[in-house]
């Protein structure tokens, strides 16, 4: 049990049997009121987002959670599959809860996932990742308009805006935040 | 250099607004022998010491309200004060700072409805060429009922008994305990609907809030109001008014009941526990409307500032943290 009032950002909890990252916490001390918490929890078998009010003297469950390693597969257009690394089983995680993650994993390689049990609560990937540009639109002579940019779409299959001497088979950086394009990388 | 420029401008116009209306400004203490109860703010104590007295717990005040009041009681004028206020809590973010400058006014006579007239001529005084426009439009006045109709769902009127404003929390999907009083049921739904959805590109004043959030605004002759309201500037709470309760009989019940919800909710927490005075509650108070405005959430609304720590030299935050 902790008190609401220390759950953070990231804390895992458990809420009617149902595991929730908290994903945003603010104070909140209405006029004259008590001291609360707003909390945003996400389910991460759902993707569904909560928003819970908590007094901050109030007791939560929270749950202990663990860092293991998976490899990503492939995805079926409704499901993630992961593999985890140790034991070699093979994990299914909602697409829906991990919003536009297929255009930023990439076949084949390990991600860092928190878990409970043997549920997956959270997929960390990097916040700048490289990619390769697979199609990459022709320039349009002239066009300042846009500052002189245009879209390439990566491996992964995300659009991303660059500046127009970017070439197909050229590598990126990109800030998975953002979606937007940092740099070209030489190497 | 942090708004300075612009705190030093503000406080000027302040002070040239009430002057000119006759008020007398008035610099009172900022560590008080005892302190209203108001069991939902934390305190800050030191101690005095002496060779000579018995050593005695002093506190940094919440508001200046304590002493105001007397010189109101003794004097019968309208009367106004900038002063340093200290609230201790585990709350440190974009818009709290344990201490922070607090503007209180309080005129003769008035009603908390007349309040938001001269509140809007001082918003008017203060801005600034470049503050953000939408705060020279018209206030949006609301009554806390309207909000918690239009954006909860939730008719106050209808909603009195703890058991149906309960059932109502969980209907929208909150976990309440089942012995939650009404204040905290209400206040769970108005954090999580009704603040979040006020207007931000209008200046909001929240009037008539619940009578069973107690303190010492006037309750309203038959209906389940206090003559209260808050005003919300781009979401962020920046002053509260009260048509002043003048009655002793009723002040004195108040001090009781608060005093011991303080006591009871604290001790052994090694939470400060404020004393309280017996004579403040038979002090006779005329008829008047108070009010009290956070000078450095006021200063960021009017800068356009986004964090309080913008218009403050030296943030607690940033002091705790080194």
């Amino acid at each position: 049990m902790i008190k609401a009032g220390q759950i953070d950002k990231g804390t895992a909890l458990l809420i009617k049997g149902q595991p929730f990252i908290c994903i945003e916490r603010e104070f909140v001390n209405p006029g004259k009121g008590s001291a609360f918490v707003r909390l945003k929890l996400k389910s991460p078998s759902t993707g569904q987002v909560l928003s819970e009010t908590m007094k901050s003297q109030d007791n939560a469950e929270d749950i202990t959670v663990e860092d293991r390693d998976i490899q990503y597969l492939y995805n079926d257009g409704t499901n993630f599959a992961f593999m985890n690394v140790e034991t070699f089983d093979q994990i299914e995680v909602p697409m829906a809860s991990y919003p536009d993650y297929q255009y930023f994993m990439k076949e084949g390689e390990t991600y860092r996932a928190t878990f409970w049990e043997d549920q997956v609560l959270d997929i960390i990937i990097p916040a700048k990742i490289v990619f390769t540009v697979a199609e990459a639109e022709e320039a349009v002579k002239g066009d300042t308009v846009q500052g002189a940019t245009k879209y390439v779409t990566t491996e992964t299959g995300l659009r991303v805006r660059v500046p127009i001497f970017i070439k197909q088979g050229e590598k990126i950086r990109v800030n998975t935040e953002t979606k937007e394009y940092l740099e070209r990388v030489n190497k | 250099m942090k708004s300075q420029k612009e705190r030093s401008l503000m406080y000027r116009a302040v002070r040239e607004f009430f002057d000119s209306r006759g008020y007398s400004e008035i610099f009172t203490p900022t560590l008080s022998a005892d302190l209203i109860p108001e069991p939902t703010i934390q305190n800050f104590s030191t101690l005095f010491t002496s060779p000579f007295l018995p050593s005695r717990e002093l506190y940094l005040i919440p508001s200046p309200e304590i002493f105001m009041k007397q010189v109101m009681a003794e004097e019968k004028t309208s009367v106004y004060q900038i002063s340093q206020c200290f609230r201790n809590s585990e709350q440190l973010g974009s818009v709290h700072n344990p201490e922070f400058t607090m503007l209180e006014y309080y005129t003769m006579g008035f009603s908390d409805k007349d309040s938001i007239r001269l509140t809007r001529e001082l918003i008017d005084a203060v801005l600034f060429d470049y503050s953000p426009s939408f705060l020279r439009k018209d206030f949006i006045v609301l009554s806390v009922n309207e909000a918690m109709k239009k954006w909860a769902g939730c008719d106050l009127d209808r909603l009195q008994d703890r058991q149906a404003l309960l059932e109502k929390a969980r209907k929208l999907g909150q976990h309440p305990d089942d012995d939650e009083a009404w204040d905290d049921i209400f206040n769970r739904i108005f954090i999580t609907y009704v603040e979040p959805s006020l207007p931000e590109d209008r200046i909001v004043v929240l009037t008539d809030y619940p009578y069973q959030i107690d303190c010492l605004a006037k309750k309203q002759d038959g209906r389940p109001y206090r003559s209260r309201w808050e005003l919300y500037i781009a979401g962020i709470e920046v002053a509260n008014c009260y048509e002043e309760e003048t009655s002793p009989a009723v002040t004195a019940e108040y001090y009781r009941k608060e005093h011991e919800r303080t006591v009871r909710e604290r001790q052994g927490s090694g939470n400060v526990i404020p004393a309280v005075s017996e004579s403040f509650p038979s002090l006779s108070i005329p008829p008047s409307s108070g009010v009290a405005i956070g000078l450095d959430r006021l200063l960021m609304c009017l800068t356009g500032k986004k964090d309080i720590r913008e218009v403050l030299l030296f943030p607690m935050q940033d002091m705790i943290r080194s």
